[in-house]
């Protein structure tokens, strides 16, 4: 890595470390929000189908309990990513007139976008698993950090795109909508819709309730699927921040 | 002033849209389901008023988000507008108004998203339930603003409370709902216009109360805003 990426990557974590209310919000949140979801839902039977065909007897709590992380993590991680990608846009114009090139500019926020994701993802799973235990936890894991990649790359298109009220709006509404209701096992039969397929959280949703109920990895279609998702999300992000300090050369 | 308030807000072109849209697809989208999570959550809401407290939910985020953006877009162009002649307090009216009518705005979208889903037997008291969450979260976004200067950690704040009103508040819990539930006396008034039942005096009046506390804290902030600090 080039000195002047070491610069631009330390003065970006630098300007998030004089927040100290955020990193108490990023631990805070998952902490109330997956514990007391968990804790306050009745455990009564559900039948949860798992991809690749079949089912299994579970229960509410732990449905819920295996789809919260994934939840916070993508709201939050994408609200990470949306205000990143806005300081971007208003800062790395300057450093790409002060001689830095774009890509000595993109590396450094796409390290504070992928350390903001993966702050939100040990404290969304370490919270996690004081409540709840998935089947497996490597695909579990591998899951929630897909949600992760996506979320906070759709979050940092959204602040390029949206601006930061409507970003933040789409933020909370997204995987609310997404991973709350259209991939949750917790409503109607367990199984999304026809039409969720075509959400984003579909193929990492659909690995974790996998990881967290069957027994063996029956989720290989739904693994290639989030993992386009992911990295189309991402390629995404690098044009947009390319696009957006590309501008500056003008 | 208050269009050019309101323009600012709206800057960005996709704004107004998803101020309007996002509400409205909530509620058509979670009015299925709604329902079966308060039956997780212990709680006994029957769908109709699910879908009913989804519409203020929707309308509450949104009304809390402006708020906390109003007062960072006030911070520090209204302190120079004050000085320009203008006065903190036609300033802070002209940002009140604006964050009201767009507050009114994403009430109606959420109002119309849950009278397209379900039949509501008192309309009016559902509206003035809807705006009532609306403003009761504008307050509580311009006090996070007050307090919170950085933008992600405001709109972390606002979430924050948010998700703990929902989880605390009448028909998701056993009970009541628990006092850390800001929207409670929005959400009595509106579960009851949406199972059909009139709501008792003493809830309309602790609703009013709620929101003209909430526009007064609102109103204080702006105001507070605007002050010169000279």
């Amino acid at each position: 890595m080039s000195g002047r990426v070491v610069t631009a990557t330390r003065l970006g974590f630098r300007e998030q470390a004089r927040r100290p209310l955020l990193l108490i919000l990023l631990v805070g949140l998952p902490l109330f929000f997956i514990t007391r979801s968990i804790a306050s839902t009745v455990p009564q039977p559900r039948v949860v189908p798992l991809p690749g065909g079949g089912d299994v007897l579970s229960n509410m709590q732990d449905v819920h309990g295996a789809t919260m992380a994934a939840i916070t993590i993508a709201f939050l991680a994408g609200l990470c990513s949306l205000f990143i990608m806005q300081s971007a846009r208003e800062a790395d114009r300057r450093l790409i007139v002060s001689g830095y090139s774009p890509a000595q500019t993109i590396v450094p926020r796409l390290l504070e976008i992928a350390a903001a994701t993966g702050v939100v993802l040990v404290v969304s799973l370490a919270v996690t698993a004081i409540s709840f235990q998935p089947q497996r936890w490597v695909p579990f894991i591998a899951a929630n950090m897909l949600v992760g990649l996506t979320f906070g790359s759709i979050g940092a298109l959204a602040g390029a795109y949206l601006g930061r009220i409507g970003g933040t709006y789409f933020m909370l509404f997204l995987p609310m909508i997404d991973l709350g209701i259209a991939q949750t096992p917790m409503f109607g039969d367990g199984a999304p819709d026809g039409w969720a397929q075509f959400l984003p959280g579909y193929g990492a949703g659909r690995i974790l309730v996998d990881a967290a109920f069957a027994p063996s990895f029956n989720a290989g279609p739904e693994l290639l699927l989030a993992s386009a998702w992911a990295l189309a999300a991402l390629a995404a992000v690098t044009l947009a921040l390319g696009r957006a300090i590309g501008l500056a050369r003008g | 002033m208050t269009l050019v308030f309101i323009r600012e807000q709206l800057r960005a072109p996709l704004t107004l849209a998803l101020l309007v849209a996002l509400p409205f697809l909530f509620v058509v989208l979670a009015a299925d389901v709604l329902g079966e999570f308060a039956d997780a959550l212990g709680g006994s809401l029957v769908a109709d008023g699910a879908t009913a407290l989804g519409a203020g939910w929707s309308a509450a985020f949104i009304a809390g988000t402006l708020g906390f953006f109003q007062i960072a877009s006030a911070r520090e162009a209204d302190r120079r507008l004050a000085r320009a002649g203008i006065g903190p307090f036609r300033v802070a009216a002209a940002r009140i108004a604006a964050a009201v009518g767009l507050a009114v705005l994403a009430a109606a979208a959420a109002y119309l998203a849950m009278a397209i889903e379900i039949d509501v037997v008192h309309p009016l008291h559902a509206a003035a339930a809807i705006l009532g969450y609306s403003l009761i979260y504008l307050g509580l976004g311009a006090l996070v603003g007050c307090l919170v200067r950085g933008e992600l950690e405001g709109s972390l704040a606002v979430a924050f409370v948010f998700l703990l009103d929902v989880f605390s508040g009448p028909g998701m819990t056993e009970g009541d709902g628990s006092p850390l539930s800001i929207s409670r006396s929005a959400a009595d008034v509106l579960l009851a216009a949406a199972i059909g039942a009139g709501s008792p005096t003493a809830d309309w009046l602790e609703l009013a109360a709620w929101v003209l506390g909430a526009l007064a804290v609102a109103g204080a902030g702006f105001a507070f805003s605007a002050r010169s600090r000279a």
